[in-house]
């Protein structure tokens, strides 16, 4: 019996399991959310059950007694009172368990400030940018699109918008935050699995919603800190003419109006930041994967795969696009 | 030119005497004064410290020095006596540079114009530049001519003061780039030029330093120094020490890089250059380099007080004001707002901008630093002026530099060591409780400090400080400072920028209004002894006029509605004024003409970051027009227009 | 229930739904995020002189202009981008400050829309920088819409209300409409 039970949890689990799924906690957050969220299951749905079924054996015994007697028989006040009484009792055991259990989480999730790894993000129509924060400012560091967090630490999360209100939600990690323009939000994530999860915007924000999610990936202490120090600095100088083509067009054209690559003179904030855009594995935002199709796709016509983004549609060359495409895939 | 041609020998030891270059040691509360200690003659031959007058100094050095200033003073007699002879002031009653000397105490000697017959003061003759922007510039006097530096297009104007109404002399047309004027931040203005032996150098605003020949106005040499693609232009009066001429930039609203060059007299090359962000060796920080403050005390902290890449866009220009201590060798100057205004996209100290730097002027190699405003958050330019001051503080002799700083106190610092001695706030500043002494750090105040999408309110100084760059007096007859200053506030909104090469680079919307009190602007004797101040006028408008002391027991400052005024430096009573027709904005002056008579100079010509609504036509119903200035000059159009002449006044004949 | 269908009140109700129903295939306005089959491009020539040599001092107007500055999306994406593309740096919020107020009547160059894309594509003398090749035409379009906007010549129902910065300007769909002056006297 125990061992049917086990394996049904188990298979329950893994059927969950999944890398946008806030029933399989990877983290302390989503383990005390999920955790409330059992206890509301399993005391909601009895109660439910419970309030079904004597709702239906009343409807039952009265249409039983309207075909034996031709009346409904009304029970006596002393045992009115008494089923009351036993109820609201019940009710009131229910809720202030439930709310306790509430308050409890609550206070689990409120962000400590002592975090080993502080994380600004700024959410902006329709994409993350990611700022790691450290006291020396010459260890700061700024990703677009895509948290890697170190396991079992705590990393502080500051939330901001910059433009409309989005939600912060990566479910395997803790619940949603919002991020209100103006003000500034709080969240804490300490994971204790490693592995690829996915987030999403959790807050109606405009066309794209749908395709603004962003990749979280929890790394052992030494492969994070190795990919921390490889994000710290500049972008690998191109190593071919046609790589230099591709930096040239990026620096004396359009791009450098929005994005910045460290190493070149093109320092703006409008779009992500691309200074390791080959290390990471989608692009925009999660909505194409990173490969030289997708990418050329992209450049060539933003617009036809995430209409409305504020990536305008450009009208590049063939051989420009060929080596912007080559130069970006070498940032790695 | 012959009278310049005196050599320490023959040059009359009046007390108080001072040639160009002369230091100012001014006692507490005495008038006495003690013979300038360093002479230079005006050909521009540094003579090393005689060390006279105190009794000490090195005299074994003497004997040689002695004897080949005999013989210079033989040579040169012999070739003043073949000189033209028209009779020309002695270098005393010259102006040579902006500051007047070397020690930037913007004192003339002169005392025929006084507190007592300033009433009398006439129009002499005036000149018309040309052009109708802000006139920032001091003009130059030496020899009998006047030179004046005109805003972009930068034509230099020789006038031939030996003739009745000083007609035009020569002038020169540089071409400077017209685009230069898209990357100015705060109109096209010039602070003036500065003389050298027979030469004339000056910046323009695309950034060439160009040398003239003084006598026919043609070009010597051209070294062109900064790149408009990147936002840099320059704007600063140029300095020249032991046979250098010194060039700084500006551009901090455009993340250019900083800097501060030196190329030399004769031909213009370029001898050194120091950034002001970056690794060691391009700040010019070696082993000579003993700062007083242990946070500006470590290696590369040009790149390590900033995040990755953002020291390049960085800023710390230097715009404005260079001193030169002869005895200690240290040339003195102070750097720009880091870029972008927004703080939080530059966490970090954010060396080496907002602060003063002293340098070995043979080879750029800092001596000291100290940093008035680490990670500034309110774009407060350390340009300001630096007065070197020989003062007695508890009792002790110090060689003192006093700085009224753009965050509202009033600095002396020991120009040695670059230590502290004392802040005080001439002004009601909220935006920082106080400068901590022990560590030199100003304490921010937590309820100023901007984030990005919040309105902070009420930020006292506002963006142009308490005090800009318009240069205040000292009088050793008093030993005051007297300041012309602004009294305005803030309102600052911080917004995340891009940084796009060649455009603005700020990130922070501004609104500016009147200060406590009401009023904009304030002239104020100050006592740097006692530390405060001892009289206060209050205008209406900001004062962005610099000032000017005399012996005469006057000081003279300009209004930003055209009055030029004189008042008793003892207790700023007002002697007489006179209304120039546009707003001053200039650097007055005061000379002695060919014909032996006092002569005070001023241009006349609204402009600048403050006049930007009158000469741009800007429009006030956008309250973050020209950086949020033009809500606080809103009514400047009603009260003056843009102008450009120049106006000078002397005592009638009788 | 036949009866209670003929009663006046039930028919009006009735009449008023139908009728509703047309507003709903009603679209406010087109939003192109990018023009098909080919991207935007800006006008080929433009004259920012009023004296033509030999004729009538007209020229035609684009099209295109009066699509993009009744378009509330396009003027809106402008005035994003005037502070991404820091023209508020040299424009503060419309009222100037290294270069020329843009929400008054006076224009160096020509105020139509025309005129103003061809400012920001070939860049001016006295200072404004060439953004041609830099910033795509359609994108160049949006910002002149948004230029426009500032001296209130843009429809009151396309027109930004209030900004989400520190207070500047007054509200653009308060701000009075001022049609470019002809030629005015340049400003020394």
């Amino acid at each position: 019996m125990i061992g049917a039970l086990q394996t049904a949890a188990r298979l329950h689990a893994a059927a969950l399991a999944d890398v946008q799924s806030a029933l399989d906690p990877a983290a302390d957050q989503a383990q005390a959310i999920d955790g409330i969220w059992h206890l509301m299951l399993w005391v909601c749905v009895p109660m439910y059950l419970l309030v079904m079924a004597a709702l239906a054996f009343v409807v039952w015994r009265a249409r039983r007694q309207r075909r034996e007697r031709g009346d409904v028989a009304t029970a006596s006040e002393g045992s009115l009172y008494n089923g009351l009484g036993i109820w609201v009792v019940v009710v009131m055991l229910g809720l202030t368990v439930l709310t306790t259990a509430s308050y409890l989480v609550d206070r689990k999730l409120i962000p400590a400030q002592d975090a080993q790894v502080k994380i600004r993000i700024t959410a902006k129509q329709w994409w993350w940018q990611v700022e790691y924060l450290n006291d020396d400012p010459s260890q700061q560091f700024m990703t677009a699109n895509e948290l890697h967090l170190p396991l079992a630490q705590k990393t502080h999360v500051e939330l901001r918008s910059d433009d409309v209100i989005h939600s912060f939600w990566v479910p395997n990690l803790s619940g949603k935050r919002d991020m209100i323009p103006g003000r500034v939000n709080q969240i804490e994530l300490t994971p204790r699995r490693a592995g690829k999860y996915r987030g999403t915007c959790a807050e109606f924000c405009g066309l794209q919603h749908a395709k603004m999610s962003l990749l979280v990936y929890v790394d052992e202490e030494k492969n994070f800190a190795s990919w921390r120090s490889a994000q710290l600095g500049a972008a690998p100088s191109p190593g071919s003419e046609v790589l230099e083509h591709g930096k040239r067009y990026f620096e004396t054209t359009t791009c450098a109006m929005c994005h910045t690559i460290n190493g070149t003179t093109a320092h703006s904030l409008a779009g992500p930041d691309l200074t390791h855009l080959a290390s990471r594995s989608t692009i925009a935002a999660g909505a194409l994967p990173l490969n030289a199709g997708s990418l050329a796709a992209w450049l060539s016509d933003p617009q036809r795969q995430k209409p409305g983004t504020n990536m305008p549609t450009i009208d590049i060359e063939p051989d420009d696009l060929n080596a912007l495409v080559a130069y970006l895939l070498s940032l790695k | 030119m012959a009278a310049r041609f005196q050599s320490q020998a023959t040059r009359p030891r009046i007390a108080g005497s001072s040639g160009m270059g002369g230091r100012w040691i001014a006692l507490s509360q005495s008038n006495a004064r003690h013979d300038a200690s360093l002479q230079h003659d005006a050909m521009g031959e540094v003579s090393e410290p005689a060390h006279c007058g105190n009794g000490g100094g090195a005299a074994s050095e003497r004997r040689p020095r002695l004897i080949s200033l005999a013989l210079a003073a033989v040579v040169l007699l012999a070739i003043a006596r073949a000189a033209a002879a028209v009779e020309v002031a002695p270098s005393d009653g010259d102006w040579p540079m902006a500051a007047r000397n070397y020690a930037s105490t913007r004192y003339s000697e002169l005392n025929e114009v006084t507190a007592d017959n300033a009433h009398r003061l006439r129009v002499a003759f005036t000149f018309s530049l040309g052009v109708e922007r802000g006139q920032e510039a001091a003009p130059i006097v030496a020899g009998g001519t006047m030179y004046l530096a005109a805003p972009f297009p930068n034509v230099l104007y020789a006038l031939d003061l030996t003739q009745p109404g000083a007609p035009l002399k020569w002038s020169y047309r540089p071409n400077a780039n017209r685009a230069a004027q898209g990357v100015a931040c705060c109109d096209y203005v010039n602070r003036g030029a500065v003389l050298w032996k027979d030469k004339i150098i000056y910046n323009t605003l695309d950034g060439v330093t160009i040398a003239l020949d003084t006598r026919t106005g043609k070009e010597l040499w051209k070294t062109p120094l900064a790149n408009i693609q990147i936002g840099e232009t320059v704007t600063m009066a140029p300095l020249v020490v032991k046979g250098k001429v010194l060039v700084g930039n500006a551009g901090g609203e455009f993340g250019v890089r900083g800097w501060m060059a030196a190329l030399d007299a004769d031909d213009g090359h370029i001898v050194w250059k120091a950034f002001h962000t970056g690794p060691d060796k391009d700040v010019l920080i070696g082993p000579e380099f003993k700062p007083f403050y242990d946070s500006d005390k470590g290696s590369d902290l040009g790149i390590k007080s900033w995040p990755p890449e953002a020291w390049r866009t960085g800023g710390g220009t230097a715009w404005g004001w260079i001193s030169y201590d002869p005895e200690l060798n240290l040339i003195f100057y102070g750097t720009g707002n880091p870029g972008p205004w927004n703080a939080e996209q530059r966490p970090g100290d954010n060396k080496w901008t907002g602060g003063l730097f002293a340098r070995n002027p043979d080879t750029g190699q800092a001596r000291w630093f100290y940093q008035f405003s680490p990670h500034d958050l309110f774009d407060y330019d350390s340009i300001n002026e630096n007065v070197l001051l020989d003062l007695t503080i508890n009792g002790a002799p110090r060689k003192v530099l006093a700085r009224p700083e753009r965050n509202g106190y009033l600095y002396l610092i020991d120009r040695a060591s670059g230590e502290v001695l004392s802040a005080d706030a001439f002004f009601p500043v909220n935006s920082e409780n106080g400068i901590d002494l022990k560590s030199g750090r100003p304490n921010y105040n937590p309820d100023k400090h901007p984030q990005v999408g919040k309105t902070v309110r009420n930020i006292c100084p506002t963006a142009s400080g308490a005090k800009d760059w318009n240069p205040s007096a000292y009088s050793p007859d008093t030993g005051w400072l007297y300041i012309p200053r602004q009294n305005l506030c803030m309102d600052w909104q911080a917004t995340e920028v891009n940084y796009i090469q060649g455009t603005p680079f700020v990130g922070a919307d501004v609104n500016m209004f009147a200060g406590p009190g009401g009023y904009r602007g304030a002239f104020i004797a100050w006592d740097p002894v006692a530390r405060k101040s001892v009289w206060e006028i209050h205008e209406d408008l900001p004062i962005w006029s610099g000032a000017l002391a005399t012996a005469g027991n006057l000081v003279f400052y300009g209004t930003m509605d055209g009055w030029l005024k004189a008042l008793d430096a003892k207790d700023g009573s007002l002697k007489w004024q006179f209304q120039t027709g546009s707003g001053i904005i200039g650097q007055p002056i005061a000379y002695r003409g060919p014909d032996g008579h006092e002569y005070i100079a001023v241009l006349s010509g609204v402009g600048g970051w403050a006049g930007a609504i009158v000469v741009a036509n800007l429009d006030a119903r956008d309250k973050t027009a020209a950086k949020g200035m033009v809500n606080a000059t809103a009514d400047l159009k009603e009260k003056t227009r843009p102008g450009g002449t120049l106006y000078v006044f002397a005592l009638p004949a009788s | 229930m036949c009866l209670r269908f003929r009663h006046p009140d039930y028919r009006a109700l009735l009449a008023l739904l139908l009728a509703s129903l047309a507003l709903v295939g009603c679209e406010r306005e087109r939003r192109e995020y990018s023009t098909q089959p080919l991207p935007e491009t800006t006008p080929a020539t433009i004259a920012v002189s009023s004296l033509r040599p030999g004729g009538a001092a007209t020229f035609a107007a684009d099209p295109r202009g009066s699509h993009y500055q009744r378009n509330a999306y396009d003027i809106n994406q402008g005035e994003r981008m005037f502070r991404w593309f820091n023209c508020n740096g040299c424009h503060g919020s419309g009222g100037g400050d290294i270069g020329p107020a843009l929400m008054d009547a006076q224009w160096r160059y020509g105020g139509s829309i025309d005129q103003i894309v061809a400012s920001i594509v070939q860049g001016r003398p006295d200072g404004m920088p060439a953004f041609g090749g830099k910033i795509p035409p359609q994108q160049i379009w949006q910002l002149a819409a948004y230029v426009r906007a500032l001296s209130g010549n843009v429809p009151k129902d396309a027109a930004p209300s209030r900004s989400d910065t520190i207070s500047n300007t007054p509200p653009l769909t308060r701000m009075p409409e001022q049609p470019p002056a002809s030629e005015p006297a340049r400003h020394p």
